[in-house]
């Protein structure tokens, strides 16, 4: 039975492969190719390559700059960040936990920020110590949760019935979707401080931030005006019947229906998000691209780039790998039970 | 015998000359069962849904519950009379998003401010008395045609409504699935509800109804008791009505 199947298989595999000499020579020079690409990168990997600009640094693409004897405070964040991601996909699914991981969730943020810049007791720390994986994971989850009310009001507006409101969801969002994210960027960081008056001063985190959002959001109205066109007319029927308000029909009917249509591409603006904070490296905020940046211009690195962005590649795809399937975890427990639309 | 609705010669028209409903006047007493019939077009729809404001008038004057609306649609009153007026829709129309319970408990927490313990409660007892009380923490997607119905109708009762208006009801469903939503409205009416049901069921509006309402073409053709009106209809129009109905 077994040498049978083998059989088959050699069969299917000339059938396929060395069907004639032309494809036999074809095969051939793409299999050797191949082989001879991962050969390379396999004697790179572990002969040539330096990995000590990465193993010495660690803390570095960690918490950049942040200074030595807190760093702890960083460390407890991402730990809880990925302990969290892990009881939720894999851990025992306990009605406590069930019914608190939303909670818990949501005061990751303020945990986050009061280690992060301290004050109540512990030592207030600059943002301008803030770098590495610290910083770039710190944007993404501030500038997704700022975007997202604000992308839900912007959709709303765009639907709504008071024509100038209307009008100027549509110019802001048009105007936005049609600026390249890196000039919004550029604009957060030199003209904001311009336009502020004397005394006040955002500090450049925030500017990023905020850049961030105002960008973002646009592109989270579509998506969310998606989700609010496909709610059909005789939902808002029915809530009327039971006498419930313009409002409340919004908050309740409305609002949860669409964002559970469009989460699917609002996780995938959140890991382009992620994505997108590299960017900042060009702006001079050390987050893990500016870290990697400024590492390799210690002349003790000089000129180990590839090792550099190698790992910076992994981080970045880990990272993302763990976004992505936490989305996907979402979306098969909050879509369960929807077959009815 | 307190009158619950009083519609005087209610018109709506669309485009020049397409009028859904032509000086449509009627009376529907407390604890009375009127059933609307009349074939697709006719306006029947139409009718009951400007019973609770989801549909304006043009000409006329209601009166649900001592409210009075006109052509203005003043949408405060309407308000109020949606509190008191239960509907229950051919497409059933929960919410997909909340649970059995959450559908029926969340208009008594959100309009009428009741505590969400009690609500459940009582929402409990409606989901018992449509026979579905197991299904309390199921989504709507998980039951069948029959069964959501019956959720819809707990829906509507659960704001404890003096009018409840069915919008043929049992259209959507399997003819298997038909009974059981019909014995829960025979039973409500048995319970003294007043109830305005647009329906082409002859034998509910045989068993259960007072009043058969006939219209067509936006005008009410007649108004007959149940007995006169499916022996013996007075006017032409019905009886073709009924003969293509019981061709079925």
């Amino acid at each position: 039975m077994k040498l049978y199947s083998i059989m088959i298989f050699f069969k299917k595999l000339k059938k396929n492969i060395f069907l004639n000499f032309f494809n036999t020579i074809l095969s051939l020079v793409i299999l050797l190719t191949t082989l001879l690409v991962c050969l390379n990168t396999f004697r790179w990997f572990i002969f040539n390559a330096d990995w000590r600009v990465v193993t010495s640094n660690l803390s570095l693409y960690a918490f950049g700059s942040f200074p030595s004897d807190e760093q702890w405070r960083p460390a407890i964040w991402i730990t809880s960040l990925l302990l969290l991601s892990i009881i939720t996909l894999c851990g025992p699914c306990w009605k406590w936990i069930q019914q608190n991981l939303l909670l818990a969730w949501m005061s990751t943020i303020p945990l986050g920020l009061y280690l992060l810049y301290g004050g109540f007791g512990l030592s207030p720390i600059m943002s301008r110590h803030l770098g590495g994986l610290t910083l770039t994971i710190l944007l993404t989850v501030c500038s997704s949760l700022l975007s997202l009310p604000f992308g839900i009001v912007l959709a709303l507006g765009r639907q709504s019935s008071l024509p100038l409101i209307q009008k100027l969801s549509s110019i802001y969002i048009d105007v936005m979707r049609a600026i390249p994210l890196i000039a919004v960027l550029f604009f957060g960081q030199l003209l904001i401080p311009l336009f502020l008056p004397v005394g006040i001063e955002i500090d450049r985190v925030w500017r990023a931030i905020f850049a961030f959002t105002l960008f973002v959001s646009a592109y989270i109205a579509e998506d969310i005006r998606g989700g609010l066109q496909s709610i059909p007319n005789t939902q808002i029927e029915a809530a009327h019947s039971l006498g419930l308000n313009q409002y409340q029909i919004m908050q309740l009917i409305i609002i949860p229906q669409a964002l559970r249509i469009a989460l699917p591409a609002l996780t995938n603006q959140a890991i382009g998000l992620f994505q997108n904070t590299s960017l900042m490296a060009i702006l001079g905020l050390v987050e893990l691209l500016g870290i990697g940046r400024s590492i390799l211009a210690n002349p003790e690195f000089i000129g180990q780039y590839i090792e550099v962005y190698v790992w910076l590649a992994c981080v970045y795809w880990l990272v993302c790998t763990i976004m992505a399937i936490l989305a996907r975890h979402l979306e098969q427990t909050m879509t369960i039970n929807q077959t009815n639309f | 015998m307190e009158p619950i609705v009083i519609a005087k010669n209610l018109t709506k028209s669309y485009i020049q000359g397409l009028r859904a409903l032509d000086n449509v006047s009627l009376t529907v007493n407390q604890g009375k069962v009127l059933v609307v019939m009349g074939p697709s077009g006719s306006g029947k729809s139409t009718l009951i849904r400007t019973f609770n404001g989801l549909e304006t008038f043009d000409r006329g004057e209601l009166n649900v519950l001592g409210i009075k609306i006109d052509a203005t649609h003043n949408e405060r009153k309407i308000q109020k009379i949606r509190k008191r007026v239960g509907m229950v829709f051919q497409q059933f129309n929960l919410f997909p998003h909340l649970s059995i319970l959450e559908n029926i408990t969340l208009a008594p927490v959100h309009v009428q401010k009741r505590h969400q313990l009690e609500a459940e409660e009582y929402g409990m007892y409606l989901l018992n008395q449509m026979g579905i009380d197991s299904h309390a923490k199921k989504y709507p997607g998980q039951l069948s045609g029959g069964e959501q119905q019956r959720v819809a109708i707990a829906r509507a009762l659960a704001l404890k409504p003096e009018l409840l208006l069915f919008d043929e009801p049992t259209s959507a469903l399997d003819p298997e699935r038909i009974n059981e939503v019909l014995d829960a409205m025979r039973r409500l009416a048995k319970q003294g509800m007043t109830m305005i049901v647009v329906t082409h069921e002859i034998g509910f509006a045989k068993d259960v109804s007072d009043q058969v309402l006939f219209m067509d073409s936006g005008k009410v053709i007649e108004t007959s008791t149940p007995d006169v009106f499916f022996s013996n209809a007075k006017h032409e129009r019905s009886r073709k009505f009924l003969n293509q109905l019981e061709k079925h």
